[in-house]
């Protein structure tokens, strides 16, 4: 018999850390007690599960073509990348049989919050995906310096616009308040003295590559956060993120997206990080007491709510009959892949439990059952069908309401499925 | 009265002329808490509609000074002149003239019947130009401290849960409408369709709350009890969709109206309308936006002009700033600060008010704010929802009186 406080902790390992469990793993993970199911769901190894990848090809588009048609082609091809490169990314969260990669690259696009509505072109966005996969548990400093030097980014808060004569503070502003201080950290001169610092940085909007003007570079120095010389935007994010609040601020932003957005996290969490080490923070986050206890509920996200269901159901979004319906009933629960709503990123918890969501989640669980892989429903008699939903979901315990809401479709585990994934302890990683 | 009407059907359906022993069979003490708060909304309590213009949008080309030769001096190629304008309004302030953008027939109309007001000049004091930090300034109503909760959320805080109480025409959350304890309800324009049977009734039992249930799983099944009453409710209400050619406005406030004249027992709708980011060629973008947002709130006040409703609605238009005096190199403006806001209604009392800021004595070459957003919320909390603004507003005490007439 299983302590349900295992069940509870492995369901948090599997959904937070992971993106949910494949078939069977859950229980296997389980058997093997939870010191062995941590190690396994933190590992970082070769996936074999990423062979069944395939990558669309995302293309250097060039300029727009002047020629009417051959430009509406042009534009057709960006509009079809621009979904295609999330789809694209959410294919590689359900393959991966180790995802911990991609659900930290995944809570780091949330962090460097970039959006394609205005990069435009898939190519910079994946660019930028990469990037943060590279650094998505290395050190900070490193993440840092290759952001502030990303073309989607500084396209995004208006680099471009940023020159010496003309100063924009977006970026500068931005990057201290929502990506390495938090706000409060610092001034309105220490901003428009950061933005200075940004100057002279150009982005092609097509490849995405940044290139550097020294002409249109402030090379005066200016004064951020209490130093004096001339930045640049490497040397301004080493200052910057060697500051005490930086390892502070990240390490509250991730304890507000793996363990609970309204509980503060232990003083000593931001000890952890004094080195800027990504891998140590989240792995004393991953073993941190809280993990145990049952307060620290967390509302999935559309796309990591979908992420699971195509897991469990063994489903490759892109192999969808309608991968432009998928996308778009996503977009209407107000979620896909490289679409922050702004540079804040995405909400949490509460605001994805809308009653506007639900028609839009159903529709969408339905698809995933009509295509997806049922046998571990199957394959079990009708009085165990209800548990095996749970095992199978990773869900710790169903309540009281929803195995009677479940035991109304036990002949029928298409329906079953239908139910289990929309039932509150799914929507909501207990 | 309308066929779907609800307050019949609904009221029915909940207090019990059904039978009593078969309700207490069928409703758990949830429901019927929740039923008691599904009474239609009565005839003469006011309403809120928020109308939000995402992206900015610039104030100097909808309510234009179009003869002010700083206005043509610095905005060579985009200025309206006086054939793209309509008959002027009168003077903002040093005698500068004013008039509506040229495609505003709707709002003229309204103005000349006294029922659009215009706020000159207002934004809050050092206006940020970031699209993502000046709107959440707007939407939590707190220039100084940063907060999460909305204006109207904080609104819902003090009042029991009602998934009626404040409704915004949208899928997702506007952030506008989530307060510390409780959230206002989101509808797509295309209203909340009960899935397919049996999952409709089988899904329903999960929006009982279990006692095992944490606060976010308990919110989970709160969300599904939500959607079944607004579902049942607004299903009928929402059945004749608009037009799919109406604008995207047009489309949400017809929703509104719908559900205002079957008294849906709703006090704020909150509708958006986006694309007013004008950097780049900025006259035939923003002329036809100002042009939809006109035809649209003019087509709604008329809609619930004909019900005995007419005198209960206000309707609020704001934008997250204005744009800069000096257009840029692209025939379009970058983002800016101060800028006119539109009430509008039976109840308003339409003319100008607060000053046109000068196009010449400019701060970092942007428009002085002249009126602080928040006297318009707090006119909006007192004089329509009747509530205390200071309180919502952390202590806000002014507002811009006489704005809202009393009830008659």
């Amino acid at each position: 018999m299983t302590a349900a406080s295992d069940r509870l902790e492995l369901s948090r390992l599997v959904h937070r850390f992971g993106l949910g469990p494949k078939p069977g793993e859950y229980l296997q993970l389980l058997a093997g007690g939870i010191p062995q199911a941590r190690a396994k769901v933190l590992a970082r190894r070769f996936d074999p599960g990423l062979n069944a990848l395939v990558t669309p090809p995302f293309p250097n588009m060039g300029p727009a073509p002047s020629d009417p048609t051959a430009g509406l082609a042009y534009w057709k091809e960006v509009g079809a990348q621009s979904l295609s490169v999330g789809v694209w990314w959410m294919d590689r969260m359900v393959l991966a049989d180790y995802p911990f990669i991609e659900r930290m690259t995944w809570f780091w696009h949330g962090h460097w919050a970039t959006s394609i509505t205005k990069v435009s072109y898939a190519l910079p966005m994946k660019i930028q995906n990469e990037t943060l996969r590279t650094h998505a548990l290395g050190n900070f400093v490193d993440m840092s310096r290759a952001m502030v030097k990303d073309g989607a980014l500084i396209y995004w808060l208006d680099g471009p616009e940023n020159v010496a004569y003309s100063p924009n503070e977006n970026l500068g502003r931005e990057f201290m308040e929502l990506f390495t201080l938090g706000v409060g950290n610092y001034s309105q001169t220490d901003v428009h003295q950061a933005a200075l610092g940004f100057t002279g940085y150009d982005v092609d909007m097509t490849s995405g590559a940044v290139t550097f003007d020294p002409k249109m570079h402030d090379n005066s120095a200016v004064s951020v956060l209490g130093k004096r010389q001339v930045f640049h935007a490497v040397s301004l994010s080493d200052w910057i993120v060697s500051r005490p609040e930086n390892a502070k601020f990240i390490a509250r932003r991730l304890w507000f997206r793996f363990i609970s957005t309204t509980v503060e996290p232990p003083a000593s969490l931001a000890k952890v990080f004094e080195q800027r080490d990504i891998s140590l923070l989240i792995n004393a986050i991953a073993r941190n007491p809280a993990m145990r206890r049952p307060q620290y509920s967390q509302a999935k996200s559309p796309v990591e709510w979908f992420v699971s269901a195509s897991r469990a159901l063994r489903v490759t979004p892109s192999k969808l009959p309608e991968s432009a319906a998928l996308a778009w009933l996503l977009f209407s629960m107000g979620q896909f892949p490289f679409n922050p709503p702004s540079v804040g990123g995405w909400p949490s918890d509460e605001a994805w439990l809308t009653a506007a969501a639900i028609p839009y989640r159903v529709n969408l669980a339905n698809v995933l059952v009509q295509n997806g892989d049922l046998a571990p429903l199957t394959s079990v008699p009708k009085a165990k069908i209800v548990q095996a939903a749970a095992d199978w979901l990773g869900v710790a315990q169903w309540s009281t309401r929803t195995e009677r809401a479940l035991n109304q479709a036990v002949s029928d585990p298409k329906q079953l499925a239908l139910l289990a994934l929309n039932a509150p302890e799914y929507l909501v990683n207990a | 009265m309308s066929p779907c009407d609800f307050n019949r059907r609904q009221f029915l359906k909940y207090t019990g002329a059904a039978g009593a022993a078969t309700m207490a069979a069928t409703f758990s003490m949830d429901d019927v808490a929740q039923a008691a708060s599904v009474t239609p909304l009565p005839v003469g309590t006011p309403i809120l509609v928020i109308v939000t213009l995402y992206g900015g949008n610039d104030g100097l080309n909808t309510v234009v000074p179009y003869l002010d030769p700083a206005y043509l001096s610095n905005r060579p190629g985009m200025s309206l002149d006086a054939s793209q304008v309509l008959p002027p309004l009168g003077s903002g302030s040093d005698n500068v003239v004013l008039a509506l953008n040229g495609t505003m027939t709707g709002f003229q109309s309204l103005w000349t019947a006294n029922k659009l007001a215009i706020v000159l000049g207002t934004s809050y004091p050092n206006p940020n130009l970031s699209h993502f930090s000046s709107m959440a300034i707007w939407q939590t109503g707190s220039p100084v401290e940063e907060i999460s909760s909305g204006w109207i959320g904080r609104y819902l805080d003090g009042l029991p849960h009602d998934p009626f109480r404040a409704i915004g025409i949208d899928s997702t959350l506007t952030p506008l409408l989530a307060g510390n304890r409780r959230v206002g309800s989101m509808v797509p324009v295309s209203g909340l369709q009960a899935p397919w049977e049996p999952l409709g009734t089988q899904l329903k039992h999960f929006a009982k709350s279990s006692h095992q249930d944490t606060a976010l799983v308990a919110d989970a099944a709160g969300s599904i009890a939500d959607f079944y009453a607004l579902s049942s409710t607004l299903t009928p209400v929402l059945k004749n969709a608009p037009p799919a050619s109406a604008s995207p406005l047009a489309q949400q406030l017809d929703a509104v109206a719908n559900m205002i004249t079957a008294n849906v027992p709703t006090r704020v709708y909150s509708v958006s309308l986006s694309g007013f980011d004008t950097h780049a060629d900025e006259l035939s973008q923003q002329n036809a936006l100002v042009g939809q947002l006109s035809d649209a709130i003019t087509a709604f006040l008329t809609q619930v002009g004909t019900t005995p409703r007419a005198d209960d609605v206000v309707v609020m238009v704001y934008s997250e700033f204005g744009r800069r005096v000096e257009a840029n190199g692209g025939h379009g403006t970058d983002h800016g600060t101060s800028a006119p806001v539109f009430v509008a209604g039976n109840r308003v009392a339409g003319g100008f008010y607060g000053e046109q800021p000068s196009l010449t004595q400019l701060v970092q070459g942007d428009l002085v704010v002249h009126v602080d957003f928040r006297d318009v919320y707090a006119s909006m909390l007192e004089d329509v929802l009747g509530t205390d603004a200071g309180k919502i507003l952390n202590n806000w005490s002014t507002k811009v009186n006489n704005l809202i007439k009393p009830v008659a």
